[in-house]
């Protein structure tokens, strides 16, 4: 009976990874800045590999109550299960309160990706908002928002998330994303504002004030659009580095707290008896060096797809 | 004579020169020191001039694409710069503007029908299907094919690119279109047909153009009047014919002296200019040509009177105090210490011209 529903499930997942790949295949063959974009990624060996990694990885974390063998939280036999080696059983082995290591790490694949997420999508919200205002609106205000930029860059972002945590303590999910989403725009606003500044004074921008544009469309239309490429690039770096500070800080215990798993915390809870119990760190920190690789790589491919000089041969 | 649609007075744009954290004002660079002129119906104005002159930005000022600093500007009975925000952006719809550099003037992430649609749009003059038509008529009616329509800018040669932007200056129906050097960066080939194309649009639209160039035989071309810059100041102001067979400024007459004729019978007299153009932030005193001028008469007086744009001949107005006549008298002259009077300097070869 589970073998059938497997292998539906299997043949589901083929027939879709089909579909989305021929509609993959059309769009970078459609021309136009973003398609001549695309099909430079595809072209792009290893950030294929890295993206089909990604892909992998995301699935995992989306299905990952379907595929964790057991409970992450539930401590199977604390007499007879905890802290063994990996077998059939329990292929990454079980940690010190017996709990399977696989499952805590599939479903620390859904809080290490969705942290980081959602913390790179409110910092490159807040740094592209800020960038481009301080950019667009220039003189006086610029060079006060600047400053203020220069100021949160000068202190190093880990002794803030310190700082923060010493103060409060535990927090919850949603406020991690806030913390960490909120220290780390601003060297995204400066790329931002850099291209603003350059791009808005392009005789395309004088083009649309001279037909009569308000500063919303000019900002939305001709200005915006020719920052994505280095908001996007900028994103994807950045979550790989949120995945590592994330981890960094659940490894220290002011993260994503206990029981709920995250990349970070199952290496904590193994870190005790690091070569006697070698799997409950190594898994979860593979899984960390291979998916922030991946992010990595990928921001690479993207720079080189995106660059804005290809775009616009000149 | 037809009345005039654009008048600019005393148009001044002067750039702070700034320095240090706090931005301390140190000087300004004068790109435009109080220009005036009118621009007729119907018209077209040639403004030539070198490179730094003063001439983008006085297009630019006139339409408030950059804040003049000082001065009048008139359009159709309208005080431009009078004009708040919703109102300036009404009046766009009849002054517009078609760049000189066919690439960075197109968003490359727009396709072509976009780029001439924005126009329609932002003065709710068509949507849906019908602005599609219109488009697709402004791309013809400039010469270009209307399935060009789905394509992106960066798939088109410079010549097609710069139909691209003026479409899209004509999508609004403008009456007065400043033409910021339309054909220095294309080949000259293709400089004609872009030309042609103007003058065509000119014709069946009734269109007003203020055609701004380095070069002065395109000028020659199309111009019906021709004002010369030199550092932020119209030096001279002519109907084109009169202009080109007599210049009276010896700056207009160093220019043509350098326009080839293509001619290998007809010798001709060079005047070379010396040195370079000053720096429009510390413009030399009196007269702005004055360390370069060649005219037999200059002396110390050039330096101390700002010469007036003044009538020599008939709509032929010049700013020289040696060139006869002037209203600055002799005897204002020599009280400034001038040493030679004012007498007619026209150098030969370019009386005869063509």
């Amino acid at each position: 009976m589970t073998v059938v529903l497997w292998l539906v499930a299997i043949a589901l997942a083929a027939a879709v990874a089909a579909a989305v790949g021929r509609v993959w295949a059309r769009l970078g063959a459609g021309g136009g800045p973003w398609g001549t974009a695309l099909s430079r990624l595809q072209r792009n060996a290893g950030g294929m590999v890295a993206l089909r990694f990604l892909i992998f990885v995301a699935s995992v974390a989306i299905f990952a109550r379907w595929l964790a063998p057991f409970d992450p939280n539930v401590q199977l036999d604390i007499i007879a299960l905890a802290s063994r080696p990996p077998s059939l059983a329990h292929p990454f082995g079980t940690d010190i309160y017996s709990r399977d290591v696989l499952s805590r790490l599939v479903h620390g694949a859904r809080i290490s990706l969705a942290v980081a997420l959602l913390a790179v999508l409110l910092s490159i919200t807040v740094g592209t908002a800020y960038g481009a205002i301080a950019g667009y609106l220039g003189g006086r205000v610029d060079a006060v928002m600047m400053r203020v930029i220069d100021a949160m860059l000068s202190i190093p972002r880990i002794l803030v998330l310190l700082a923060i945590f010493a103060l409060w303590g535990r927090v919850s999910l949603g406020a991690l994303v806030l913390i960490l989403g909120l220290t780390g725009w601003f060297s995204t606003s400066r790329l931002v504002r850099a291209q603003v500044l350059q791009l808005k004074t392009e005789e395309m921008v004088v083009a649309a004030r001279a037909l009569g544009a308000r500063h919303r469309r000019i900002l939305w239309r001709h200005i915006l659009p020719g920052v994505t490429s280095t908001v996007v690039v900028a994103a994807t770096l950045g979550i790989g580095n949120v995945i590592i500070l994330e981890a960094g800080l659940s490894f220290l215990g002011v993260g994503v707290q206990a029981p709920t798993a995250s990349w970070g915390n199952i290496i904590a809870d193994g870190s005790s008896n690091v070569a006697g119990m070698w799997w409950m760190s190594l898994f979860p920190g593979l899984a960390i060096v291979l998916t922030v690789m991946a992010f990595n790589i990928i921001g690479d491919a993207l720079r080189d797809a995106l660059d804005p000089r290809e775009i616009q041969p000149a | 004579m037809s009345r005039s649609l654009l008048s600019v007075r005393d148009l001044v744009k002067h750039f702070p020169i700034t320095r240090g954290v706090f931005g301390r004002t140190v000087g300004a660079v004068r790109a435009v020191d109080g220009i005036s002129f009118d621009v007729k119906e119907g018209e077209t104005l040639g403004l030539v001039g070198e490179s730094g002159c003063g001439k983008t930005t006085a297009g630019r000022a006139i339409l408030r694409l950059i804040e003049p600093t000082a001065g009048q500007v008139t359009f159709d009975g309208v005080d431009v710069l009078a004009l708040d925000a919703p109102r300036l952006r009404a009046l766009r719809r009849r002054m517009q503007i078609v760049f000189q550099d066919p690439f960075s003037s197109l968003n490359p992430r727009m396709t072509v029908g976009a780029i001439v649609r924005e126009g329609l749009i932002i003065h709710r003059l068509a949507e849906g299907a019908a602005a599609q038509a219109r488009v697709k008529q402004l791309l013809e009616e400039v010469g270009l094919r209307a399935e060009y329509a789905n394509r992106y800018p960066h798939e088109f040669s410079g010549g097609q690119r710069q139909r691209i932007g003026i479409a899209r200056a004509l999508a609004v129906e403008p009456r007065f279109i400043v033409c910021d050097e339309p054909v220095s960066a294309l080949d000259v080939s293709v400089q004609a047909q872009v030309i042609n194309l103007l003058q065509d649009l000119q014709r069946d639209r009734g269109l007003t153009y203020l055609f701004i160039a380095h070069d002065l035989s395109v000028v020659e071309h199309v111009a019906t009047r021709v004002a010369v810059m030199y550092l932020g100041h119209i030096v001279e102001l002519a109907a084109a014919d009169d202009l080109y067979a007599e210049p009276l400024m010896p700056y207009t007459q160093a220019l043509l002296s350098a326009v080839p004729i293509p001619d290998p019978s007809r010798r001709k007299q060079r005047i070379v200019l010396t040195g370079d153009v000053p720096s429009p932030a510390d413009p030399p005193p009196g007269c702005p040509f004055h360390p370069r001028c060649h005219h037999p008469a200059k002396d110390v007086a050039c330096t101390r009177i700002i010469p007036p744009l003044e009538t020599k001949a008939d709509g032929h107005l010049v700013a020289c105090i040696k060139q006869l006549p002037t209203r600055i008298t002799w005897e204002e002259q020599q009280a400034a210490g001038a040493t030679m009077p004012p007498e007619r300097y026209v150098p030969l070869a370019l009386a005869t011209r063509s």
